[in-house]
């Protein structure tokens, strides 16, 4: 007979196997990028000088504040992850992390970053990066994401955020322009997002997610993403008449404006068979181009103008 | 009854495989490399900042 109940081993706490790699997918890579490319834009066009080592920690701070509201997310949604084809692969579906691991990385994640960006750099910026960590977390995938077909519409403010997060790192203030681009990203959220949710409708019905294709049927969702994408340009195209951002912007803007509006038309007009497919999956392609090079043309506006200044 | 309990008898407890393993050791180096990812940038601040990293407005 012995003292120690051998029993007591199978109650014993899982020991993880998860890698570094499975960590790093719970930050979301791709938004992670999207995020830091959005944020950088907002960062460089704030008036004035900001230090790079400042800049740098700006945006490893709001990078790292995606992530973990990716963890966060992923934490919260293992269930309806594994029902769905797009997300059955992530960490927790797959049983390399479990739910709460995955929480307590993204609360810890959560804590350092926007802590380290108020203290290092300035407490607007950190207190709307906790924002909008919460937002996305508690506003969006708490409570909007399984309960209305309005998910993304008002969840997409969480999105937006970032380059105002990082304008108020650059100046301790906010103003117009960044808003300019909270709007933009906005409203570019729900044409690019339903345009997916066309294509994934039977997902997102199995999951029991309330996404617009699947509580008010695919031609009501194309309705919508032609009169969002049609606000979307109009919202893009105004910082250049009010005089926010250069002619190039304007130019780029209405160009890419008017393929967004072609694309979005066909979206509406293709409804039957592999017509109606190409056509939204070419919309939510084009979406994500449309977006990167909006932003990447503010960025070449201001490399090119600080360029100039320093050889005139 | 008092038990006396051999080298033998004793329970192993929780072996780790080579699996799990190799994946704490790889997490522990991420750890160790993120808090030195901080230490460098509270210091690199510190510097840059100079004299007014003590101002600390809201």
């Amino acid at each position: 007979m012995s003292v120690v109940d051998h029993n007591a081993i199978e109650f014993a706490p899982r020991i993880s196997e998860a890698d570094v790699s499975d960590y790093i997918a719970l930050l979301k890579p791709r938004v992670m990028s999207l995020v830091i490319f959005t944020a950088l834009v907002g960062l460089v066009i704030a008036p004035g000088h900001v230090h790079p080592v400042l800049a740098i920690t700006s945006l490893l701070c709001i990078a790292v504040g995606a992530g973990a509201s990716g963890a966060l997310n992923m934490a919260l949604e293992g269930d309806i992850d594994a029902l769905m084809v797009r997300t059955a692969n992530r960490p927790i579906p797959r049983g390399r992390v479990t739910a709460p691991e995955a929480m307590a990385f993204g609360i810890t994640l959560s804590f350092f970053s926007v802590m380290t960006l108020g203290i290092l750099v300035n407490w607007i910026a950190g207190s709307l990066l906790a924002f909008t960590i919460f937002f996305y977390v508690v506003i969006y995938t708490m409570w909007l994401k399984r309960w209305t077909a309005q998910n993304i519409v008002i969840g997409g403010a969480a999105g937006s955020l970032p380059p105002v997060v990082a304008w108020a790192a650059a100046t301790g203030s906010l103003s117009v322009e960044p808003l300019s681009l909270f709007l933009i990203i906005f409203f570019w959220t729900p044409p690019h997002f339903w345009a997916l949710a066309l294509f994934r409708s039977d997902d997102y019905a199995r999951a029991g997610v309330p996404m617009l294709p699947v509580t008010a049927g695919p031609d009501a969702t194309r309705l919508q993403i032609l009169l969002y994408t049609i606000v979307l340009v109009a919202v893009a195209l105004a910082p250049w008449p009010l005089g926010y951002f250069d002619a190039a912007y304007g130019v780029v803007s209405l160009v890419l404006g008017a393929g967004m509006l072609t694309l979005a038309i066909n979206v509406y007009r293709l409804r039957e068979g592999r017509e109606a497919a190409r056509a939204t999956r070419q919309l939510f392609a084009f979406s994500i181009l449309y977006l990167f090079a909006l932003f990447a043309t503010l960025l070449i506006e201001v490399v090119v103008r600080a360029v100039a200044a320093s050889i005139w | 009854m008092a038990v006396l309990m051999t080298d033998n008898d004793r329970p192993e407890g929780i072996v780790l495989t080579e699996a799990q393993l190799k994946s704490r050791r790889q997490r522990s180096i991420a750890i160790a490399l993120a808090l030195g990812v901080l230490v460098v940038l509270f210091f690199a601040v510190t510097i840059v900042k100079g004299p007014a990293v003590l101002v600390r407005p809201l």
